[in-house]
């Protein structure tokens, strides 16, 4: 299991950023459900660590790439929700389409003999 | 919007909310935490390590919560607010250092924005009124009568309409306005038909003059005047109807037909005219004088112009140049009136930029004022290398705080922006109470500059504003990188450890600061000599001998023009004046002359003997002229109030002229003739008395002749009363003051002066600059002790361990003193050096301010050398005698 921690390092910064943004791409979700579904899809490989975590989405929300509303959760707490905004989908998109290249590239390099 | 400002906003949120955003952190942690337990239950753990489990999952909530709240905040606002707050403490706690910074710097900005504020009001600042840039004032060259000029020039000029857009003439006139059966005098001025329309400012009440009152006699409705603002509130309470008004100005009726709106201040900008009427009809307010009349032999006015649109400077100089052969041909018709003087060329007329003004202390003050602004820039650049070292010095005493700081976690930057803070905040504070006290220092600098006869505006506008500012910068910019210079010399830490290192780093730091006070000794014995050579000047001047007694001399000016008296009248007027006067308790002899000396006018005239000719001074006194004033009377005999013109005319000659027409002869009872022609009257010298001062204080005794006041014609008697008092001149002035009234009822009230003050005033801008420079050099040698002794004083804190071995290792106190004093010994020995090198060139600029001295006056150098060295002694003995008493114990255990 790889764990996502906060660290300077620009790729994981950058990723991190990038996934809690696919995250949201079907809806408001809180930050507890952001984790847990980003270690869902990764089969259970990549675990966002939460000092990691919100830094990454404060920091996304205080840039407007996401908003940020209380509701109840779905146990009836009171969460606090992220939404992507407009700036935040254009972000998604480019950053996909940035991970795409960046992660074939990476791959053609590592299948040479 | 762009990220940066929707951040700004999300966090300014924050911030004036912050219990919001903690109460929210918390929540949505919380949030976090019970949504893990409940599936670590939900996972089927050991319920009882579930709190465990969570906490090793989550990590320190704390720490998070910390976190997240950092990332809200303005970190370097609140860094930065932090910081301030503990510079102001670390400031706060040791108040010697930071008063004497303060103060330096208050000194040296708040006398540099001072001196720009005078140099500003008197040489940049434009005349307010629309498009001042347009403005030219015109001169003739090569120099002639500089800006003056005479009504046949000017007339012509006027026309020239094809040259100017405007031109026009303007002079100052002091007008008698009568209020009741007396007369007051009002500042005002005579100005020619486009004078108001060429400043293109429009009157807030009626018309302005034109070109119809500016004919002789004035328009055909009346003679008009248009006041001030300021006069239409003191004299008519700002009556709405003032238009149509009457006054009686100089024993002639005046309508007002106009009122200029307060900003208007005229073509001058150290006068403020109350009144103003037409030039032409200077004839009427003038009597008995006619200036007018006197054509191309009098030149009594000044002459602006506002160029034509789309002509340059250039373009309309040349257009003038062409024109004005010409022009100053068809003027003046007798030829030897045309022609310089000097260098023996035809007049012609020129125009330079007079957006500016006009101003007669311009021309005075320009230089010495430029040498007191490079003088006073000295001083600040002083104040701010002072407090650089002092500040240095200070922190190596802090390196322990500093080393502590960081070995608990301080990032270097944070460290170097602390001190950063510090000196920015002493350098902010100094700038600003500086600038809190330039407007009272430009106030006092402009009152001792024009001694409150002139209304220059030194008030603060954006030039002075950015001045200061820019002068603030500097000065953080030079205190500021001491800091930086300080950090770049590497970690604290790594000096902590390595002794090599510490070695090496605190001499170079100790070079840093000793090049700084180098340059501060160098610096301040430049300033030093500087004023040394300007005040050994004045103080020559003054000893050079008036050859009269000026101490203790009243002058008054009585004007007795408008009476309208015949010769006898003013004569019997004169002699009871001065009988009355005589019996006034505590005044001695009284007597009359015109004009005195240092007035600021002169009079001369060629003198013929039978072979010889001579230009000499001319002053026309009344007997007891020369008891009075204190002058020894040679041989020969005073006039005598009998000595009127029915008996032969007579004068009486100084030694000087005495010695140039009669070498060998006695002198009294030859004769001497004031013309060669035909016309000529012939004098009989009946006295010769000592050589006197008389126009100016710094040239040379010049051949001078005295004429009698009871042979005079008295047409325009406007002879100076002068009179020895005992004691203060105020019980005189009020006894003078009634006796006017008595005498001479419609007069106005006479003006006082001392002969002192007198004397002062017709060398001012030499004494302005020497009290100036002599000023700046007490406080740069003040400056100067300060730093040498604050640095040497903290330097030697850091020793006192080494002190204390080196006793305790048998030095004497002698070798201890020896042994710091060294320091700034050798500093003060190459910055001396190194000023005196520089004094050496720079001296030269001053050589046009000097009286009697050179430059390079070795007295003055010496002088200065040992005043500065006598301080530096001081200022490094005291530290080196405090090193002395150190204890060897104590300072060991110190460590």
């Amino acid at each position: 299991m790889e764990n996502i921690r906060d660290t300077s390092g620009d790729l994981i910064q950058g990723t991190l950023d990038m996934l809690i943004l696919k995250s949201l791409m079907r809806g408001a979700m809180h930050g507890y459900g952001i984790a847990e579904w980003i270690h869902q899809m990764s089969q259970q490989v990549l675990r966002v660590e939460e000092g990691a975590l919100y830094p990454a989405l404060h920091r996304l929300e205080l840039r407007g790439l996401l908003s940020a509303k209380w509701g109840a959760s779905e146990n009836n707490r009171r969460a606090k929700f992220y939404q992507l905004t407009a700036e935040g989908k254009k972000k998604l998109t480019s950053e996909s389409q940035r991970w795409a290249r960046l992660s074939a590239a990476v791959a053609f390099v590592m299948q040479q003999a | 919007m762009p990220e940066w400002l929707h951040e700004i906003e999300l966090r300014a949120k924050a911030l004036f909310n912050k219990r919001r955003l903690q109460r929210d952190l918390a929540d949505e942690l919380a949030f976090h935490q019970a949504m893990l337990r409940e599936k670590f239950e939900r996972e089927d753990r050991d319920l009882e390590n579930v709190p465990a489990s969570v906490h090793q999952s989550f990590g320190d909530a704390h720490r998070w919560h910390e976190r997240l709240t950092e990332l809200w905040q303005f970190r370097w606002l609140e860094n930065l607010l932090r910081d301030l707050s503990f510079a102001a403490r670390i400031l706060h706690k040791s108040p010697g250092f930071t008063s004497v910074a303060l103060l330096t710097l208050i000194l040296g900005i708040g006398t540099n924005a001072a001196v720009f504020s005078l140099v500003n009001g008197l040489l940049l600042r434009p005349l307010p009124v629309p498009h001042a840039e347009e403005l030219l004032i015109l001169r003739q060259l090569p120099s002639g009568f500089g800006y003056s000029f005479c009504i046949p020039v000017f007339r012509l000029l006027e026309k020239r309409t094809d040259v100017f857009q405007d031109v026009f003439a303007f002079t100052n006139h002091e007008f008698q306005v009568r209020n009741g059966n007396r007369n007051e005098s009002h500042g005002g001025a005579l100005v020619s038909g486009q004078f108001f329309a060429g400043l293109g400012v429009p009157p807030q009440l009626g018309r302005y003059l034109n070109a119809t009152d500016d004919q002789p006699g004035g328009a055909t409705s009346g003679l008009a005047a248009v006041i001030s603002d300021q006069f239409w509130k003191t004299w008519f309470n700002h009556a709405p109807d003032v238009v149509g008004s009457k006054l009686i100005l100089d024993n002639v009726a005046f309508t007002v037909v106009g009122v200029m709106p307060r900003s208007f201040i005229g073509a001058e900008i150290t006068s403020r005219p109350q009144i103003y009427a037409a030039l032409a009809i200077e004839p009427l307010v003038d009597a008995p004088f006619n200036n007018t009349a006197s054509g191309y032999h009098s030149w009594w006015f000044r002459v602006a112009a506002r160029r034509k649109p789309g002509m340059s400077v250039a373009q309309t100089n040349a257009a003038l140049r062409a024109i004005s052969g010409p022009l100053v041909q068809e003027a003046i018709p007798d030829s030897q009136f045309r022609i310089d003087y000097k260098t023996q060329e035809q007049l012609y007329l020129s125009a330079e930029s007079g957006s500016t003004g006009y101003s007669f202390l311009r021309k005075d003050f320009r230089y010495p004022l430029l040498v007191v602004f490079v003088l006073c820039g000295a001083v600040l650049l002083l104040a701010c290398l002072n407090l650089a070292s002092l500040l240095l010095a200070r922190a190596a005493a802090r390196e322990r705080e500093i080393a502590t700081r960081l070995a608990i976690g301080a990032t270097r930057r944070r460290v170097i922006q602390q001190l950063l803070v510090e000196s920015v905040l002493l350098s902010f504070t100094g700038t600003l109470a500086g600038f809190a006290v330039a407007p009272l220092t430009a106030r006092f600098l402009s009152f001792f500059i024009t001694n409150n006869y002139s209304d220059l505006d030194t008030s603060v506008d954006i030039r002075v504003l950015l001045f200061a500012a820019g002068i603030g910068v500097l000065c953080t910019l030079v205190i500021g990188l001491v800091p930086a210079l300080h950090a770049s010399f590497g970690s604290v830490q790594t000096q902590m450890r390595q002794g090599a290192q510490n070695l090496r780093r605190a001499r170079s730091q100790r070079l840093l600061g000793n090049l700084m006070l180098t340059a501060e000794v160098a610096l301040t014995l430049i300033v030093v000599i500087g004023a040394g050579l300007l005040g050994t000047s004045l103080m020559r001047v003054y000893r050079t001998g008036l050859g009269f007694d000026g101490h203790g001399l009243l002058l008054v000016d009585l004007d007795i023009t408008k009476q309208s008296w015949k010769a006898p009248a003013v004569l019997q007027f004169y002699c009871e004046f001065a009988d009355e006067a005589a019996r006034i308790p505590g005044v001695g002899n009284v007597t009359y002359a015109m004009p005195t000396p240092f007035s600021g006018s002169t009079s001369w005239d060629d003198w013929y003997s039978n072979s010889k000719k001579q230009t000499l001074y001319a002053s026309s006194i009344a007997p007891d002229y020369f008891q009075t004033m204190r002058i020894p009377l040679l041989t020969g005999r005073d006039f005598a109030w009998a000595d009127t013109y029915v008996t032969p005319l007579k004068v009486v000659l100084n030694q000087a002229a005495a010695q140039y027409f009669f070498p060998i002869a006695d002198p009294v009872g030859q004769q001497i003739r004031d013309s060669d022609g035909k016309n000529a009257k012939t004098y009989e010298v009946i006295g010769v008395v000592g050589n006197t001062k008389y126009a100016d204080l710094r040239e040379a005794v010049r051949p001078m002749v005295y004429k009698p006041l009871t042979q005079d014609d008295l047409k325009t008697p406007v002879y100076t009363f002068v009179l020895r008092i005992s004691g203060k001149p105020g019980p005189a002035i009020d006894a003078i003051r009634n006796l006017t009234v008595r005498l001479a009822p419609g007069a106005p009230e006479p003006n006082f002066l001392t002969m002192d003050r007198q004397i002062n005033e017709a060398i001012s801008s030499m004494r302005m600059i020497v009290m100036l420079a002599v000023f700046f050099a007490i406080c740069a040698l003040l400056v100067t002790a300060i730093g040498l002794y604050g640095t040497l004083a903290y330097s030697t804190s850091r020793r006192t361990s080494e002190i204390g071995i080196r006793m305790a290792l048998g030095a004497q106190r002698k070798q201890v003193v020896w042994l710091v004093f060294r320091e700034n010994a050798i500093v003060a020995v190459i910055g001396s050096l190194a000023g005196m090198g520089v004094a050496l060139l720079a001296s030269r600029a001053l050589t046009t301010l000097l009286y009697n001295t050179s430059s390079h006056d070795l007295p003055v150098m010496l002088l200065s050398v040992a005043a500065l060295g006598a301080i530096a002694c001081i200022a490094s003995l005291l530290p080196a005698l405090h090193a002395a008493h150190i204890e060897p114990i104590e300072a060991i255990r110190y460590e």
